[in-house]
């Protein structure tokens, strides 16, 4: 019996402080949230360096096209670990010819992205229709299936978690060196280029193992949605690497806690993942307004003064 | 199936022609936002419209199982006003917080399409009878377009290509410069009609996969405006009829279908384009560095005589007549000395004009002419001869060949 059934909003995180304590094995809603939390943070340490090295769109097009990749990898191997395998294959694939597309062929950076995307993109959902027989798995991997996950996506996140957390602990300096002045970068003697693959690859990394729980957009809103958030109020890249996983827990919280409270009033299972980008898109607008009327405010006191 | 039954069979005739009218209007369109550097614009787009599609889908499914014929009105109508927030939140983001286009489109591509897999989530447990129409619109289906379909893509096609007629000045002037705002807004807002219309045929997901391709290989092709708008029609019309073909044929979506049409005709294009087209630039490479050797080799021989080479370089030279071969050495013949002797004439006076007229000292002047002479022209040795007075020695007093008819 899920002790969860029934609650509402505010009972949610009674129930949860007290199961919190109580030290019982994790039921389904605490499975979910858990996992949302570490790709929270794990997407919360890695998007400031995405949006500021302008790779966003990229991480879009890169979480398309694993599609590809996982379905090929379905195909041939079948595991998990395949999957992953093929995920990443398809990543590497997506930046070596956005690059192709970029160097030898001249186009610009949007055209190649856009043209490399949309082409992979559509030979993956060629193979899972035609080869797969398995329309289901195109829409899961665009939609996620943050409603059905299992401890085995537990591990995934938290593994992630893990070495995204080691790595920015480790290197932030490097990374933001990159995301910030590549030529800098170079002159201080630090290799330009292997520094933006290491974040490409930490990007890649990021949205496959997401993406084979939450989905391909939630990915994304956690890379920039929490970010855009605290750079509303936050200067330095220190307490943005702070605030961004903070407020993407957050998020996490209210998404998983309206979505347990939505099923309980109406009786409608309500995708937890659309859920949760709408409450980011929320926690902007909230921020955002915030913003808005205190430099109003103190335009209005400097005038008056 | 014969070809014409595509444009007149009562059944195909509607998909066919509906996907080419579509994918020409985008690959117009697509134009415009490539030359601006706007192309995901149209992805973020496309994925806004998504919510408004089915908020459109719900507010029938909430008037009753009767209204179903009316779901394209409806969808189309919400998927307008939704991609229009969209376009204006990426807007809103870029200007009051200053946020860079590439996160502002990104963010609201996220939180827009969020927003429809909740909707989506909705339509299936209480409209479980609506939400395969939901699904139809993440791919798209064109098999089921009517002749109904068609009086909307076709109106669609027509302003649009009037309009660019039209407008083809302020046009130009807007992708210099972000001037006329008002030819501006129209573009947006025929972007926003084509997006929205297009979700029917090509899905939201790939629907700016239409937009991007076309305008790929127009621009590998055009050297302007005009041509490159003809070649985006041509090309997006192309691809919408052999997308819905395959789709006829081998039953896959018609999205993808289209989208990997088109992109077929941008690498193709992308590589054979006589003037940017990556095989030429490669054939004009190698045969640059082909002549470069067959030069080189020729000046060896002009130096020493006769020498032991085998080789393509040797065989080429054989070939044109500069070269005869006696057994194992290869000799000038009189046409080889007269060629060789004019690159060995090219290389000597340059390396004179860089040192009396440019200064540079003679032991430095060797390697730009080893490259020079592959590249100097004979009206600029006419000039160089001119300039240094008909020279008969070079900076090392080495006799330059005299100049032959």
């Amino acid at each position: 019996m899920n002790p969860y059934s029934g609650v509402g909003f505010f009972e949610f995180f009674g129930v949860l402080l007290q199961r919190l304590f109580s030290g019982s094995s994790l039921v389904s809603d605490e499975v979910q949230l858990a996992v949302l939390c570490c790709s929270a943070v794990a997407c919360g340490l890695v998007g400031p360096f995405v949006v500021l090295k302008k790779m966003a769109l990229f991480a879009n097009a890169l979480s398309h096209t694993t599609l590809l990749g996982v379905a090929c990898a379905f195909l041939l191997v079948g595991t998990t670990g395949g999957l992953l395998l093929g995920a990443l294959v398809s990543a590497l694939l997506t930046a070596a010819i956005t690059e192709l597309l970029g160097r030898v062929f001249r186009l610009s950076a949007d055209a190649s992205i856009g043209l490399v995307f949309s082409a992979l993109f559509a030979l993956g959902i060629v193979v899972v229709t035609v080869w797969l027989r398995n329309a289901h798995l195109g829409v899961e991997a665009v939609l996620g299936h943050a409603d059905a996950l299992q401890r085995s996506d537990l591990t995934l996140a938290v593994t992630l978690l893990g070495f995204n957390s080691v790595f920015v602990l480790v290197f932030h300096r490097q990374l933001a060196l990159v995301a910030f002045d590549e030529n800098l970068a170079r002159t201080l003697g630090f290799s330009a280029v292997v520094w933006r693959v290491a974040l490409f690859f930490l990007t890649a990394l990021t949205c496959i193992t997401a993406f084979r729980s939450v989905g391909v957009l939630v990915v994304l809103a956690l890379l920039i949605g929490p970010y855009l958030t605290a750079r509303l109020f936050c200067q330095r890249l220190g307490q943005l690497l702070l605030w961004t996983p903070v407020l993407g827990i957050t998020a996490c919280l209210i998404a998983v806690a309206a979505s347990r409270s939505l099923l309980s009033t109406t009786g409608v299972p309500l995708s937890t993942a659309g859920i949760l980008s709408v409450v980011i898109g929320l926690q902007f607008a909230v921020a955002a307004t915030l913003k808005t009327l205190s430099t109003r405010r103190k335009i209005c006191d400097t005038k008056i003064g | 199936m014969t070809l014409a039954e595509y444009f007149t069979d009562p059944i195909l005739r509607a998909p066919s022609i509906g996907c080419m009218l579509m994918c020409m209007t985008a690959g117009v369109l697509g134009v415009v936002l490539f030359l601006q550097k706007k192309l995901l614009l149209s992805e973020t787009v496309s994925h806004a419209a998504y919510p408004g599609a089915l908020v459109g889908l719900i507010a029938l499914a909430l008037m009753g199982p009767e209204m179903e014929p009316y779901a394209f009105a409806a969808v189309l109508v919400g998927a307008f006003v939704f991609a229009w927030a969209g376009l204006k939140t990426v807007q809103f983001l870029e200007n009051r917080f200053r946020i860079h286009a590439d996160a502002a489109l990104g963010f609201s591509l996220a939180l827009f399409f969020g927003l429809g897999v909740l909707l989506t989530s909705w339509v299936q447990a209480v409209f479980p009878l609506w939400s395969n129409q939901a699904e139809t619109l993440l791919f798209g289906q064109a098999a089921t377009l009517t002749d109904g379909h068609l009086w909307v893509y076709g109106s669609l096609t027509a302003i649009v290509l009037t309009f660019v007629c039209l407008c083809f000045r302020p046009l130009q002037t807007l992708l210099f410069d972000r001037g006329s705002s008002a030819v501006e807004r129209a573009v947006q807002l025929l972007l926003l009609l084509a997006i929205v219309v297009g979700i029917r045929s090509a899905g939201i997901i790939l629907v700016a996969g239409m937009l991007i391709a076309p305008a790929v290989a127009a621009r590998a092709l055009a050297r302007s405006l005009g041509p490159m708008f003809v070649w985006a029609a041509v090309f997006g019309g192309l691809s919408g009829f052999l997308g819905n073909v395959l789709t006829t044929h081998v039953r896959l979506p018609t999205g993808p279908a289209i989208v990997l049409v088109s992109t077929g005709f941008a690498l193709l294009s992308l590589l054979v384009s006589p003037s940017r087209g990556v095989a030429f630039r490669f054939v004009r490479k190698y045969r640059f560095h082909l002549r470069c050797r067959e030069e080189n080799l020729l000046k060896e021989l002009w130096k020493k005589g006769r020498m032991v080479r085998k080789g393509w370089v040797g065989f080429r030279l054989k070939q044109q007549g500069w070269v005869v071969r006696d057994g194992q050495w290869l000799h000038l013949t009189e046409d080889g000395k007269t060629k060789a002797a004019g690159i060995v004439r090219l290389h000597r006076l340059w390396e004179l004009y860089l040192t009396e007229q440019l200064g540079v000292e003679a032991v430095r002047v060797h390697r730009s002419a080893e490259e020079m002479e592959h590249i100097l022209t004979p009206e600029l040795e006419e000039r160089l001869t001119k300039v240094l007075a008909n020279p008969e020695k070079d900076p090392h007093a080495q006799p330059i060949p005299p100049r032959r008819p």
